[in-house]
């Protein structure tokens, strides 16, 4: 096997385990949404349009400084896009035209884009809207791997199993015949596909098209790695074949065969292991070559990208859906985005998200899902509660620690159950309780937070659920238990929820008054025989005749005769 | 009320009794038991009073020895409530050690396997590891702790006797089992007044939402306890959730207790009557759902005509 190869996949394989491990629980022993952390779009990108430093970034570092020694090998060796786009293009280019992919007069033609890119990215920072999820090839391939393959996997898992199932306990394996996994759901995820399978079907018009021509990365790790120390030399064996030419898959190499683009060359070594005289080998003397063929990035182009990122980033700011920035969020955002606990306020929020998934494959019971358009343009594949799928778990808070941007704050677990997202409302005509005095109470029962309350209520035969708002989480586990069909009788809404920058969400709640009783062993009387407290709902109000004594007993138990 | 306390060596000396009953029984069965049973040899109701460990043994050896329900080679399923993902001390899920005591008793009277089956509310793997069921079960021998939500995992079953609730799926493996052993924790219920045996039974089912939706929940409870009916049930009233239940938090109050019977109805009376609710005490026929049992033949709710006896270990 090739050098390249040898690190390449491993580094991949890698990158998949730790993709699988971002789930519940996360382990402790390493930080699992490192890779996201190494691209340096995504580092850079982020902290221009937040305008601020991020730390947990500072990994990029890591591969943006010794791009001045060894050029572009983060695409060669590290980037699981890379690593993809490689896998793909042998099936996609498979049987197609092998030869003359090179030809000098076609390589250079889009390579230029990829600055360009960059450039437009800038310009929407500018504006301080983030466009890096289109664009961040590590954002793209975590989606990818996500959103689409990891349900895909568990199916065909799952499928392997059941098919095994009758067997397993004959050969001893019995506690397999339990297992099955559960597969996830992701909204979008259509469309998530398409793009990327888009991408990956450039292959058709030039090998590593995205990687030479489109990753405003790569674009970013050449323009630090246009003379790196360690370089391709050619001695003076070279015949002229031109084979290491058409092997390159990058199109690094001049019609010369010697002179080298030093910033498109990613390390992969296919030009030595191909010369037949052994005249390439790399090392850290040898000519330093411009790029090959020269590349027309004039001033004017540059500043045109970045004026239509600039538009672009306008466009979407005066879209209708838009959210601004301020304490009030305009009225027309959406009552049901509801934001994962510990995302930072709205524009902060999208300002650093770059789409890349990991909190929603990570999220323990599957709520977390990508959006469409409504956070408005800029907010596409932002996260949500979808309270309706799946509740919000009250002891578990990794989309934050999985978060590699801080768009969602790694909160801890007591800050965590206080980070408020939002209210839920009854809707009592949809109720099988107040509207058809069904005994019901399933929100009741599952409320982590005890802040849902049967109550008498004047012209009712059973007890009939009611909300104590300071008490709610916005978890949504009400919500989603609800037995009634479609829209939920309980509905969770942004309402009260707490968006803080950088202050306690355990103070900030105290302060508001918000009561989270997650621990055990507290007093907690039956509703109706504590009056509440002056300024909190009063149990409603009984008409005369129906001051029954029953309603002294507490929900579910009956008068005895 | 037949009532009779025991010292602590009065209960040594009648348990050597009793076991030497058993193996005699054991060995001689059509003959003994029949005396057995004539002569009330064991109590109908069993309180056991100490640590949760200790007195689950002492409430099962009390109640006729794990002997008497598992043969030896059968196969036993143990039903918790770990329907939550809290700690024991939130009375919300059964004490991990009331399970690992009674699985450890069904393994020593040679139960082929024991299976601790639970289709919890939320998230299931965090309510094995949180109840703290999965510490204290996971690697005892020839012992599985599943938490089971999917549908295959399910069977249609009828329920000839059901006045609402006329089939449902019930876990395959609780179908296979030979002997059905239900483990509740005692805690208070928002709907159904207390949640003790018969509403944990909705534990081993797959659609619980109907019961709300399309039934009488109380109703439904007892149907489904004429298709699901414990040999044996042992109440977790080490604490009790007085308040806030099902999930809490709410009140939490020590009683030190576990309850032992073969009549699930008769031990949910108990609990109900053994502990405060609300801040009230409460007869068992004030709760619904083991009124119509009693009413329908299921079990008897007059623990003032049954024999119970007291042990303190």
């Amino acid at each position: 096997m090739r050098f390249q190869r040898l690190i390449q996949i491993p580094v991949f394989i890698l990158f998949l385990v730790l993709l699988g491990f971002a789930a519940y629980p996360l382990p402790a022993w390493f930080e699992v949404d490192v890779f996201l952390r190494l691209d340096p779009l995504i580092a850079l990108g982020s902290m221009a349009a937040a305008r601020a430093f991020i730390p947990r970034l500072a990994w990029a570092l890591i591969i943006i400084v010794p791009a001045l020694i060894l050029g572009r090998f983060f695409c060669g060796y590290v980037c699981p896009m890379g690593v993809t786009i490689d896998f793909s293009d042998r099936i996609i280019r498979r049987g197609g035209k092998k030869h003359g992919q090179n030809a000098f007069e076609n390589v250079g033609r889009f390579r230029y884009l990829k600055y360009l890119f960059l450039a437009g990215l800038a310009g929407t920072a500018l504006l301080g809207i983030s466009s890096v999820f289109l664009f961040s090839p590590l954002s793209l391939i975590t989606r990818f791997y996500a959103l689409m393959i990891h349900p895909l996997a568990l199916m065909i898992v799952n499928a392997f199993l059941d098919v095994f199932r009758p067997v397993f306990p004959a050969v001893g394996l019995e506690s397999l015949s339990f297992v099955t996994y559960k597969v996830p759901y992701f909204n979008t995820n259509l469309f998530v596909a398409v793009l990327i399978v888009g991408i990956f079907l450039l292959a058709l018009v030039q090998p590593r098209f995205w990687c030479r021509n489109l990753c405003p990365a790569g674009a970013i790790l050449a323009l630090f790695g246009r003379k790196p120390l360690f370089r391709r030399r050619v001695s003076e064996a070279c015949n002229g074949c031109g084979r290491c030419v058409r092997a390159c898959p990058m199109a690094a190499i001049g019609e010369d065969f010697v002179t080298t683009a030093h910033s498109e060359c990613i390390f992969c070594l296919k030009c030595r292991d191909v010369c037949p005289e052994h005249a390439v080998s790399f090392g850290i003397t040898g000519k330093r070559h411009p790029p090959q063929p020269e590349i027309d990035l004039g001033r004017r182009k540059v500043v045109g990208a970045g004026l239509a990122g600039v538009a672009a980033a306008a466009l979407t700011m005066t879209n209708l859906h838009h959210i601004h920035g301020g304490e009030t969020p305009r009225a027309l955002r959406s009552s049901r985005l509801i934001r994962p606990p510990g995302a930072l306020p709205e524009p902060a929020f999208q300002a650093r998200c770059v789409r890349c998934g990991e909190c929603m494959k990570g999220c323990l019971t599957n709520t977390l899902q990508p959006v469409w358009f409504e956070a408005g343009i800029s907010g596409l594949w932002t996260p949500k509660i979808t309270a309706r799928l799946a509740g919000c778990e009250q002891n578990c808070n990794i989309c934050g620690h999985l978060c590699p941007t801080g768009a969602i704050r790694p909160l801890d677990m007591e800050e965590k159950k206080h980070a408020k997202v939002g209210t839920a409302r009854i809707i009592k005509t949809r109720c099988i309780a107040w509207e058809q005095d069904r005994t019901c109470l399933i929100c009741d029962e599952i409320c982590p937070y005890n802040a849902i309350s049967n109550q008498f209520a004047a012209g009712h035969r059973v007890t009939v659920p009611v909300i104590d708002e300071n008490r709610c989480n916005g978890c949504g586990y009400c919500e989603n238990k609800c037995p009634v069909t479609g829209e939920a009788a309980v509905i969770v809404e942004p309402l009260g929820e707490l968006r803080l920058a950088t202050e306690s969400y355990l103070e900030k709640a105290r302060k508001r008054g918000l009561v989270y009783q997650a621990r055990g062993g507290v007093e907690d009387h039956f509703i109706l025989d504590t009056p509440r407290e002056k300024g909190k709902r009063k149990p409603i109000p009984l008409a005369e005749e129906e001051k029954r004594e029953e309603i002294s007993l507490p929900p579910g138990f009956i008068l005895d005769e | 009320m037949i009532h009779y306390k025991m010292s602590r060596r009065e209960f040594i000396e009648k348990s050597a009794q009793c076991a030497a009953f058993a193996a005699a029984g054991a060995a001689l069965p059509g003959l003994f038991c029949e005396s057995a049973r004539a002569g009330r040899r064991f109590p109908d109701i069993v309180v056991s009073e100490g640590m949760p460990g200790p007195a689950t043994r002492g409430a099962v050896r009390a109640i006729g020895g794990m002997e008497r329900f598992v043969k030896r080679g059968v196969r036993v399923v143990i039903k918790p409530n770990i329907s939550f993902p809290n700690p024991p001390d939130m009375g919300s899920t059964t004490h991990p050690e009331v399970i690992r005591e009674l699985a450890a008793l069904c393994r020593e009277a040679g139960a082929a396997s024991v299976l601790i089956l639970d289709n919890p509310l939320r998230d299931s793997e965090l309510c094995l590891e949180r109840s703290g069921l999965k510490t204290a079960c996971g690697n005892l021998p020839e012992t599985g702790v599943r938490v089971l939500d999917n549908e295959r995992f399910f069977e249609k079953v009828d329920v000839p006797e059901g006045k609402d609730l006329t089939s449902t799926r019930i876990m395959k493996q609780v179908l296979a089992a030979d002997v059905l052993i239900a483990a509740p924790v005692a805690k208070s219920h928002s709907a159904t007044g207390v949640s003790l045996a018969m509403k944990g039974m909705m534990g081993l089912i797959h659609n619980r939402w109907e019961f709300h939706v399309n039934m009488d929940l109380n109703t439904a409870i007892v149907d489904l306890c004429t298709v699901l009916r414990p040999h044996l049930t042992v109440i977790d009233a080490s604490r009790i959730l007085s308040t806030g239940g099902p999930g809490g938090p709410g009140k939490v109050i020590p009683l030190n207790k576990i309850i032992a019977s073969t009549d699930m109805v008769a031990a949910d009376a108990m609990a109900v009557e053994l502990g405060t609710w609300y801040g009230k005490t409460f007869r068992a026929r004030q709760v619904k759902h083991i009124r119509l049992a009693h009413e329908r033949g299921l079990g008897h709710m007059d623990i003032e005509n049954q024999v119970i006896q007291e042990v303190f270990v």
